[in-house]
């Protein structure tokens, strides 16, 4: 049987791409193409959702 | 003295932090638990009652008697990036890196330990309700008859997953979504079933808890929209005043739960009122802070550079 939660899923919709950045071990921070921090770039952080509330139930409990 | 973070590459929100850091001159090791064994290497001696410790990662070799704090903010699972995974490497692994961190002095923000008590939905409402926030009347049952008399009784209600929509692929979203009248509750018995009374609310807030800092935030909700995180709303997030009440009861939640940083979720009702509807231990914050200006990632840094006690 189907738990009950269960019936209330659908499913989730598409992930926006996001990016893009590469992760730079010597700043340990990640960096846009132009060499700037991702961080400098807010407006597309937040279009993109990499940092909203649901982007972290994809890979952790906590969001 | 250094900063640890335990985080994954891709978590531009723990840039955030790095950078607040690096404007601080705090010294700091960005680490992946994942990348152990193989790009990174660790080692603890316990000889003679002394105990030494040390990390080497993405070029850096950090010292445990220099640890100032830890963040754990978004690790990997231990091993995960080993050239041969397998679960047995990563129990072995976990138990090493974090047996040598527990044996350190260093400030947790936030302790595995109280962090994996932090999550259990259910211990949540118990330590809300005696810290004094308002929680709704809730239910976590296997009983399908205990939920028709709940469902019965508060009309309203709520269901909504205890831990987080199911792991898969594809993935799927799980809610928190309204109960229709005449709902089947007999699935009720194939899981633990969490529901809840519905709170009508003009409003959803989001309140970070840092150390003694407070930030809170307010989402104008949009109409029937009963979970904040999905469905459309022309509003965003604004900074709003913590209520003295909800202060109190915050600092005495975070004290109970042994939580540096929590994130908490209110449903603002019709009154005024701020239902508590969960402490989120690991919640994110860059979105609030992206929308609101409010200094989340700097009082983060703060406390992460902040000398211990004495």
């Amino acid at each position: 049987m189907r738990p009950f939660a269960l019936n209330y899923a659908f499913p989730a919709p598409s992930t926006p791409v996001v990016g893009p950045f590469t992760y730079d071990s010597t700043l340990q921070l990640n960096v846009l193409p132009d060499g700037r921090p991702a961080i400098a770039d807010r407006a597309l952080l937040l279009a993109a959702g990499s940092t909203t509330s649901t982007a972290g139930s994809k890979t952790h409990f906590d969001d | 003295m250094t900063v640890l973070i335990l985080t994954a590459e891709e978590d531009v929100t723990a840039d955030l932090v790095v950078a607040e850091l690096h404007g601080r001159g705090t010294p700091l090791v960005r680490f992946d638990p994942a990348d152990l064994p193989g790009e990174a290497s660790m080692s603890a001696e316990y000889v003679s009652g002394d105990f030494r410790g040390h990390l080497s990662a993405g070029g850096r070799l950090l010292s445990m008697d220099g640890l100032r704090s830890i963040w754990v903010r978004r690790p990997g699972a231990s091993a995960a990036h080993a050239p041969s995974p397998s679960p047995w490497l990563t129990a072995e692994s976990e138990h090493a890196f974090f047996g040598m961190l527990y044996s350190t002095t260093a400030r947790w923000m936030n302790h595995p330990q109280a962090a994996a008590q932090a999550r259990l939905k259910p211990w949540q409402l118990r330590v809300a309700h005696q810290s004094g926030f308002a929680v709704p009347p809730t239910l976590v049952t296997t009983f399908p008859r205990i939920a028709r008399l709940f469902a019965a009784e508060h009309r309203d209600i709520v269901v909504k997953s205890i831990t987080g929509p199911p792991p898969g692929d594809p993935p799927v979203s799980l809610p928190t979504t309204r109960v229709g009248p005449g709902a089947d509750f007999e699935s009720v018995s194939a899981g633990p079933t969490l529901l809840q009374r519905y709170i009508s609310k003009r409003a959803d807030i989001r309140l970070t808890g840092v150390g003694h800092q407070l930030f809170a935030a307010r989402k104008v909700a949009g109409p029937g929209q009963v979970d904040g995180r999905y469905g459309e709303s022309d509003h965003t997030w604004e900074p709003v005043e913590v209520p003295d009440r909800i202060a109190r009861a915050v600092y005495g939640y975070l004290r109970v739960a042994h939580l540096a940083y929590g994130a908490f979720d209110f449903a603002e009702d019709t009154e005024g009122t701020w239902w508590f509807l969960e402490c989120n231990q690991g919640g994110q914050f860059g979105f609030v802070e992206l929308q609101t200006r409010q200094p989340i990632a700097g009082a983060v840094a703060g406390w992460l550079a902040s000398p211990p006690p004495v």
